[in-house]
């Protein structure tokens, strides 16, 4: 396990930023909420229905209790976390070749099976640490700002919820991170690739919201699993999850044989 | 039982042909030289024994198991020396000689260590990122050493290392060579090839061209040089030597024969050479030969 130590201690800044500017994030977007639920909201009803749709932004209403405004300004925070997983796995593998110590990690006795499984566990841990201290941070914040007369109970079902499901979301970024890893042989393009990923599938779920014909699309999209108004509101749709595990094991068992193939470019 | 094992090892990188069927063994306890030009793949066959990159071809065994099946095995048993050391840069120096006795699940031994960084002047504190070329390369050089390998292989370790480190270091080495250990290197310093190797394999644009013993390497090999107007080229063939080098007014001869015959020749020619030297012929320049040597000759 000597390579997840070191792993961890090689990421622990980079984790610890990511905490800190997502905190501060949360609590700036919370803040502005009891700012927000005395506004008029009469201007945004003028917005075509589709495009609400396409913000996740079908019902108002919502906007003024806390649960609604939260699960409508977090998703952002959830596409932010999306890209931080798959910068995670996309760097993981690929980063060691193009700094060049691959050539010191391979020389000594580790398979390239353990590189890979013990990169994977590093960074899973650390991205659960992420998302567990992002998530206490949100829950805590909501609680500070709630409106008067909010259940903390329902507040904190739904935070559960939603932590497992953004959890899942996370993993499956990460995973199909380290596939496109294990091809790469420089982390050049990682952080603009991760970008794509995160940004691409929420854009098939954008489109699949709003043409009834391609709901299907929806599936593509692990931040649709993970959407905190969907989830608040009608709980977590298991189909959604079974359907990221799924990828998520899928493109964990293809990274090991790719990468067991590679010839490393040292 | 040999160390290293190669046959007919060959590596392909799309229709280029960096490796092309080399074959060698290098028994246990042999300080072992492997040269050749830019380019040559020596690089590359290194990479292949340490399964960095699969073969095209061929089989590699080493310590008498088959790589890359048994890599895990083998690595346990082999220090590495990259040509280009580019480790950990955020880490300090004591914690990567730290992680590689983890990696080996070895305690270390502060005393051993403290040795090798006395002797290379290294400071441990520091971080590996902000070391120079060559202390980077001793860095390199300590954590090939102190899981106490069978097998060393190292990819051109004095490239940067100051006169009085490099010779430490060739110390360090044979101390090793002696307890039974394995030295395979590959060098551009024909010098220390020459001090150190008991046997070379030279490689040219991924062919074996040969492998060498240079404890048997004949001493006879003179090496004439002269300078005249006319140069006696003819005659001197007559007497069996082969000219190595020709400029307008000097030509080189390598010469392998009877002395007195070759004294009476050159008395006779005397009053038409300007100069004449006659000299051991060194690995050196026997090395030089081989790298000046057209394509496809054999040595
Ligand atoms: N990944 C690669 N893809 C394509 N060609 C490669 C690759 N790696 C090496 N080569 C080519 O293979 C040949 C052998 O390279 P190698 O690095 O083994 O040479 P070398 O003998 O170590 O040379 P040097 O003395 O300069 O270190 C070179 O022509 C090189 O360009
Ligand atoms: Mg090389």
């Amino acid at each position: 396990m000597t390579l997840f130590r070191l792993e961890c201690k090689t990421h622990c800044k980079t984790l610890l930023i990511w905490m800190i500017v997502v905190g501060i994030l949360t609590l700036g977007l919370v803040s502005l909420f009891p700012a927000m639920k005395d506004m008029g909201l009469d201007q945004m009803k003028a917005m075509p229905k589709d495009m609400m749709k396409a913000f996740n932004l079908s019902d108002l209403g919502m906007l003024t209790t806390i649960k609604g405004y939260f699960g409508y300004e977090y998703q952002y925070v959830m596409l932010a976390t999306g890209i931080f997983a798959a910068m995670l796995g996309t760097n993981a593998l690929s980063r060691e070749e193009s700094e060049g110590t691959i050539s010191y990690l391979f020389s000594q006795p580790i398979s390239r099976i353990a590189i890979v499984g013990e990169k994977m566990l590093a960074n899973t841990v650390l991205y659960t640490l992420y998302w567990l201290v992002s998530m206490a941070i949100a829950y805590l914040v909501c609680l500070m700002f709630k409106e008067t007369g909010a259940s903390v109970s329902d507040l904190f079902d739904g935070f559960t919820q939603l932590t497992f499901a953004g959890w899942v979301m996370g993993l499956t970024f990460l995973s199909v991170g380290f596939l496109l890893s294990a091809f790469l042989s420089s982390n050049k393009s990682a952080t603009s690739l991760s970008l794509g990923l995160v940004f691409l599938t929420f854009i098939l779920g954008v489109v699949g919201k709003m043409n009834n014909d391609f709901k299907g699309l929806l599936y593509a999209s692990p931040v649709d699993a993970a959407l905190p108004s969907t989830i608040f509101k009608s709980g977590i749709e298991w189909n959604y999850i079974v359907i990221d595990l799924v990828v998520i094991v899928v493109a964990g068992l293809l990274t090991f044989w790719i990468y067991r193939r590679k010839d490393l470019n040292v | 039982m040999p160390v290293i094992e190669l046959s007919h090892i060959s590596k392909r990188f799309g229709k280029f042909v960096a490796v092309n069927d080399v074959s060698f063994t290098v028994e246990k306890g042999e300080f072992f030289g492997f040269i050749g030009p830019n380019g040559a793949g020596k690089s590359t066959t290194m990479n292949m024994m340490l399964n960095f990159i699969k073969s095209s071809g061929g089989k590699i065994k080493l310590l008498g198991k088959n790589v890359p099946e048994h890599d895990l095995d083998v690595k346990k048993q082999i220090g590495y020396v990259p040509s280009d050391v580019r480790f950990y840069p955020q880490l300090r120096v004591r914690d990567l000689f730290c992680y590689t006795l983890d990696f080996h699940h070895m305690k270390g031994d502060s005393a051993e260590l403290k040795r090798y960084c006395d002797l290379f002047q290294i400071d441990p504190q520091k971080k590996f990122g902000d070391l120079s070329l060559g202390n980077k390369k001793k860095v390199a050089l300590v954590c090939a050493l102190i899981h106490h390998p069978e097998l060393i292989i190292m990819d051109e370790p004095t490239n940067g290392l100051d006169p009085l480190i490099h010779a430490r270091l060739f110390r360090v080495l044979k101390e090793k060579q002696e307890q039974g250990v394995t030295i395979f290197l590959s060098s551009h310093n024909l010098k220390e090839v020459e001090d150190y190797c008991s046997r070379i394999a030279f490689i040219r644009s991924g062919k074996l061209i040969g492998v060498e013993d240079l404890t048997q390497v004949n001493q006879n090999v003179k090496v004439i040089t002269v300078k005249a107007d006319q140069l006696p080229i003819a005659v001197m063939e007559k007497i069996g030597a082969t000219c190595v080098k020709k400029t307008d007014h000097e030509a080189r001869f390598a010469y392998e024969g009877n002395m007195a015959q070759l004294f009476s020749t050159l008395s006779n020619l005397s009053p038409q050479l300007d100069d004449v030297t006659v000299a051991n012929r060194d690995l050196e320049e026997q090395f030089m030969a081989m790298y000046e040597r057209q394509e496809g000759e054999r040595l």
